[in-house]
């Protein structure tokens, strides 16, 4: 029983760590470093791969350090990819040209890890990139940090818009009634 | 037959207000069902923890807004969705009769199922004209307030544009719409259809947090109606204004000028966001039935008539200078009466 028992102990033991894995995928839904799910988990397909996307913490903030994790795998028979993917990042804000190489990384443990910590609260886009068999492979994913206003520039002056042509009809009721029938008359009279 | 010829518009006089609330309530529904949407979706993922704390602010407010209404919002919010192209309401199913008929070109098959969905508004529309354009419409709210803006612009010397164009220029964009939707298999008249694009802006803005292209078309047409031609989109160019003034040119319900009331002001046609000119019963198949004639009428000579047909050519008014000069021994002789 003792021996049995060692044996089991020493085969334990021996055996790699490992990330849990889910019908194949590691599984990362509250990861090891963050008690937070990830802020999304994308899944996309290119070319022959699919591709998982995850961000930690949930919500990375200014300052503090947050994780990509990027899982690839071939779409025929699911072989994990072995080769390295390149991570950038580019403000996606409006008249922003800002675009950074973050870093390069190898497969630990069939997944991508990609560090990084932002200065500044926005909307990023973070650009992996790899390649495979002479052909590359560049994928996009929307990141957010911090909780940047809700109101984008867009949305902002469509409602400055929208609210100007309001009060300019509700306020100048009577005078813009004036005007119509000045302008209908001169356009008789023309 | 006329409705209230002797005892005109004094009923119909606020209708024009009430088309204006219309307008206003069917724009702030058409922000308000991506959101419910939205709201719909994080309720089903039970997605709250996974949130932003805006997102969260927003699944709060929302709660709050739809919790007198239904108590499982995942369930129940289907029975609102849509826009005005193609809409479910608590199950009633309507669509615009340009989105049954663009269909109808790009699949070049008859689903009776959809068309059906068309019938209430086809029949509104042979009973009310292009009543949609004047009531219903997301963007004549917009237009009419840039109609307004132009107006006002005047103030600083900034003369909008008042070109005119043909109006059968709109027959021939709803048969070019219809023949590209045939030769493409796809429904473009939805891509420069105004009603069609807000519906669609207002779902990715909301729900998905950007604007398309449409966007920007319809940022044209604003400007088309402000430097080029006044309320130009609707008037010359519209696809959908287009079938619905086919549709409509033998409305039953249609505005009358009641010549015994009228003093030839010209309000009504200096009102008339489609220069229609009712001052000499010439209406036609472009007007919306929208009223504003009759609310600005003085001498409420405007009224609704039930007819197929404009009344024809009726004269000078008959409280006007014109008509009481060309009446034998006119003005001059009531007045000598009236001594």
């Amino acid at each position: 029983m003792t021996r049995l028992l060692a044996s089991a102990l020493l085969w334990l033991w021996v055996l790699p760590a490992a990330a849990h894995h889910v019908l194949g995928r590691p599984s990362y839904n509250l990861n090891e470093d963050s008690n937070t799910p990830p802020s999304m988990q994308l899944e996309t397909q290119i070319g022959d791969y699919f591709v998982n996307y995850m961000v930690y913490p949930a919500f990375p903030r200014p300052g503090e350090s947050g994780r990509i994790n990027l899982y690839v795998y071939r779409r025929d028979g699911g072989a994990p990819y072995r080769g390295r993917v390149a991570f950038e990042v580019r403000d996606d804000s409006w008249f922003s040209t800002r675009e950074e190489r973050i870093g390069e990384q190898t497969a630990d443990d069939n997944v991508f890890r990609q560090g990084f910590v932002f200065s500044q609260a926005g909307d990023y886009i973070i650009t992996a990139k790899f390649e495979d068999r002479g052909q590359p492979y560049r994928i996009d994913f929307p990141l957010r940090v911090g909780a940047p206003s809700p109101v984008r520039p867009l949305s902002l002056a469509a409602g400055v818009l929208l609210s100007v042509l309001a009060a300019v009809s509700l306020v100048q009721r009577r005078r813009l009634m004036r005007a119509r029938l000045r302008a209908a008359r001169e356009e008789r009279a023309a | 037959m006329t409705m209230n010829t002797r005892i005109p518009a004094p009923r119909w006089r606020h209708l024009n207000l009430l088309r204006w609330v219309t307008l206003t309530t069917v724009f702030a529904t058409l922000l308000l069902l991506p959101a419910l949407h939205l709201y719909q979706t994080y309720v089903a993922a039970h997605a709250y923890d996974l949130l932003s704390p805006g997102e969260q602010r927003f699944y709060t407010f929302m709660e709050t807004l739809t919790s007198p209404f239904t108590s499982d919002p995942a369930r129940d919010l289907d029975a609102l969705k849509g826009t005005t192209w193609s809409a479910n309401i608590f199950g009633l199913k309507l669509s615009d009769p340009l989105a049954a008929l663009s269909q109808v070109a790009a699949g070049q098959t008859l689903y009776l199922p959809f068309l059906l969905s068309a019938l209430i508004p086809l029949v509104l529309t042979l009973i009310l004209g292009r009543f949609f354009c004047g009531w219903i419409c997301p963007a004549t709210l917009l237009y009419e307030l840039n109609s307004n803006f132009g107006l006002w612009l005047r103030r600083f010397g900034i003369h909008s544009g008042n070109r005119r164009f043909d109006r059968r220029l709109k027959y021939a964009v709803l048969a070019a719409g219809l023949l590209l939707s045939a030769a493409a298999g796809a429904v473009l008249t939805a891509g420069i259809y105004p009603p069609a694009i807000l519906g669609r802006e207002a779902y990715y803005a909301i729900a998905q947090g950007g604007l398309g292209a449409g966007s920007v078309f319809f940022a044209a047409t604003l400007l088309f109606d402000l430097l080029v031609a006044r309320r130009g989109f609707c008037r010359y160019l519209c696809p959908g204004g287009a079938l619905y003034a086919l549709l409509g040119r033998f409305r039953l319900v249609r505005v009358r000028r009641v010549v015994e009331n009228c003093n030839d002001c010209a309000k009504c046609n200096a009102v008339c966001e489609f220069g229609l000119d009712p001052l000499h019963d010439r209406f036609g198949q472009d007007c919306t039935n929208c009223t504003a004639c009759i609310a600005v009428c003085p001498t409420d000579a405007m009224t609704f008539t039930l007819r197929l047909a404009d009344v024809p050519p009726q004269g000078p008014g008959h409280l006007g200078h014109r008509y009481r000069k060309a009446r034998p021994g006119g003005a001059a002789s009531r007045s000598q009466e009236a001594a």
